[in-house]
């Protein structure tokens, strides 16, 4: 049987988003620098939720999304996914500067053409959604990562804290800047090196680099993220995203042969996305 | 003594004080203000414009955050601009290219206000128990209690009752009329300056205003709307790092 729903508040379905993207990136074997393999990957993505309220200041965000990622080069990274995310949000009021808080769950089901990384991928958290001022909004999160691949080197844990700032430039134009910390494991490829086997938690031979002759090793890492990207909407429904993303990953436990430099990595992305909501 | 509502508030204070100086006129306050934002609160009395960008006229006249607003004035934005006003207990978006008459209604009127938007886009809060005319180019709407969004042109009417009760009247056809009573953005409307008896009402889909905005208007006037969450308008995709 279905909650009460609030006057004034029905269930309803959100807009469906569809998200076309075209993105480069320096290191998608997430490698240390002098292995780094560069790549391109158009993706798509449509998602559609269902909005049910539960009280008057509470509801619960039921979303479908599926997509994929189709690479130039490395074909094995190419991959499907279906997935769906639920969410229990509380707001205090309807007081411009009221806080959103939000307990979620998200789960993904992947299709590589890598078969090692075919798998799932969950996570967990809290969001909190808080507009600053009228033109800057504030999003944080703290969220549990879980992956579930088929080669146990892809069975990986972490935890992030990420933030991201929404700066208005006007009614159509939006500047947004990001910040994330993770911890926990990552997977990096790599040829065979003494640093990479005794850091390594797990490792395969990659099926997705065979020509490079790549293994690919999970060890635990401090992960930095930073996003700054550029949106501007036109025509109500539509808009155009531009974003470049970095990340630096440093191993939580320092290999007792060769050099660090051998399992951190760096990675540089440039994305631009033409999203659609009807 | 005073009564407790009307204790000095030392930030209202240097609010107005710097209004008096000029200091939102300044370049650099006005750039501030417009770059980074401020965090809305009710606007202290005597202070009727709570922001501006573009050109923005009151009277012909060039208006800054220190203009004050009243019945019988009229208001004029240029392509581009904005003005977000309050007047009483109602507050106001005006979009650029408007044009907006505030017109004071008679004493034996039950009107509490009265606005005639001759073209352009306002968003508008109304206060309870405040009936309210508002006519554009081609309809008559009279409001109570009510968030309303109109966008008028010599050919139709865009009217969204985004919660509470508006009666509207195609100007041209007195048989072309509905009572919409709205929770939140229900029933959208065009009317239009031609077509069939009766039927220059039509539905219209959601359109270029936000819950956002309203919640931003109501503060400005010390009310809340009546939803609790807003609408998701946001656009931007939210990656995560695989």
């Amino acid at each position: 049987m279905l909650p009460a729903i609030a006057h004034g508040a029905d269930a309803e379905f959100t807009a469906t988003i569809l998200e076309a993207s075209f993105t480069a990136d320096n290191n998608v074997s997430r490698s240390s620098s002098d292995e780094a393999l560069s790549d391109r990957f158009l993706g798509v993505r449509a998602s559609k939720g269902f909005v049910l309220p539960v009280s008057t200041r509470t509801r619960a965000v039921i979303q479908a999304f599926a997509g994929g990622e189709r690479f130039g080069t490395y074909s094995g990274l190419s991959h499907a996914f279906l997935g769906g995310q639920g969410d229990f949000q509380f707001r205090s009021s309807g007081e411009f500067a009221a806080a959103s808080y939000s307990l979620y769950f998200r789960t993904q089901a992947e299709y590589y053409d890598s078969e090692l990384r075919d798998g799932y991928r969950h996570a967990y958290g809290l969001s909190v959604l808080k507009p600053l001022t009228d033109r800057m909004q504030l999003f944080v999160a703290i969220q549990q990562n879980i992956g579930d691949g088929k080669s146990t080197v892809f069975d990986t844990k972490s935890t992030s804290l990420r933030g991201n700032l929404d700066w208005s430039l006007g009614r159509w134009d939006t500047v947004y800047l990001g910040a994330e910390y993770r911890r926990g494991d990552i997977v990096s490829s790599g040829t065979q090196s003494l640093a990479r086997i005794n850091v390594a938690d797990a490792l395969v031979q990659d099926d997705a680099f065979t020509d490079k002759g790549y293994i690919a090793y999970r060890f635990q890492a401090n992960t930095g993220l930073a996003a700054l990207g550029y949106n501007h909407a036109f025509a109500e429904k539509h808009s155009l995203d531009l974003s470049w993303r970095y990340a630096q990953s440093k191993p939580l436990h320092p290999s007792a042969y060769g050099s660090e430099s051998d399992v951190r990595y760096t990675v540089s992305q440039l994305s631009l996305a033409y999203l659609m909501r009807f | 003594m005073k009564p407790f509502d009307q204790f000095d508030d030392p930030r209202r204070r240097i609010l107005i004080q710097a209004l008096a100086a000029g200091f939102f006129s300044t370049p650099w306050g006005a750039a501030a203000q417009s770059v980074f934002g401020s965090a809305p609160r009710r606007l202290p009395p005597g202070q009727s414009i709570y922001r501006t960008s573009g050109r923005v006229l009151v009277n012909s006249r060039e208006a800054t955050l220190a203009t004050p607003i009243k019945p019988g004035d009229v208001v004029e934005t240029a392509p581009g601009g904005e003005l977000v006003f309050v007047l009483a207990e109602e507050a106001f978006i005006l979009r650029g290219d408007s044009r907006v008459v505030i017109e004071n209604p008679p004493p034996s009127s039950p009107l509490k206000t009265a606005l005639r938007l001759a073209t352009g886009k306002l968003l508008s809060v109304f206060g309870r128990g405040r009936p309210t005319r508002i006519v554009t180019a081609t309809a008559t709407i009279g409001v109570r209690g009510t968030g309303v969004y109109a966008e008028t042109d010599p050919e139709q009417t865009y009217f969204c009752t985004c919660y509470g009760v508006a009666d509207i009247t195609a100007n041209n056809d007195l048989q072309s009329k509905e009572t919409v009573a709205a929770t939140h953005h229900d029933r959208p409307l065009y009317i239009t300056a031609k077509g069939a008896a009766g039927e220059r009402i039509r539905r219209a889909p959601f359109i270029n205003h936000t819950d956002q905005e309203l919640m931003l208007i109501e503060t400005l006037v010390g009310r809340t709307p009546p939803f609790v969450f807003p609408m998701n308008d946001y656009n931007a995709p939210r990656r995560e790092y695989p």
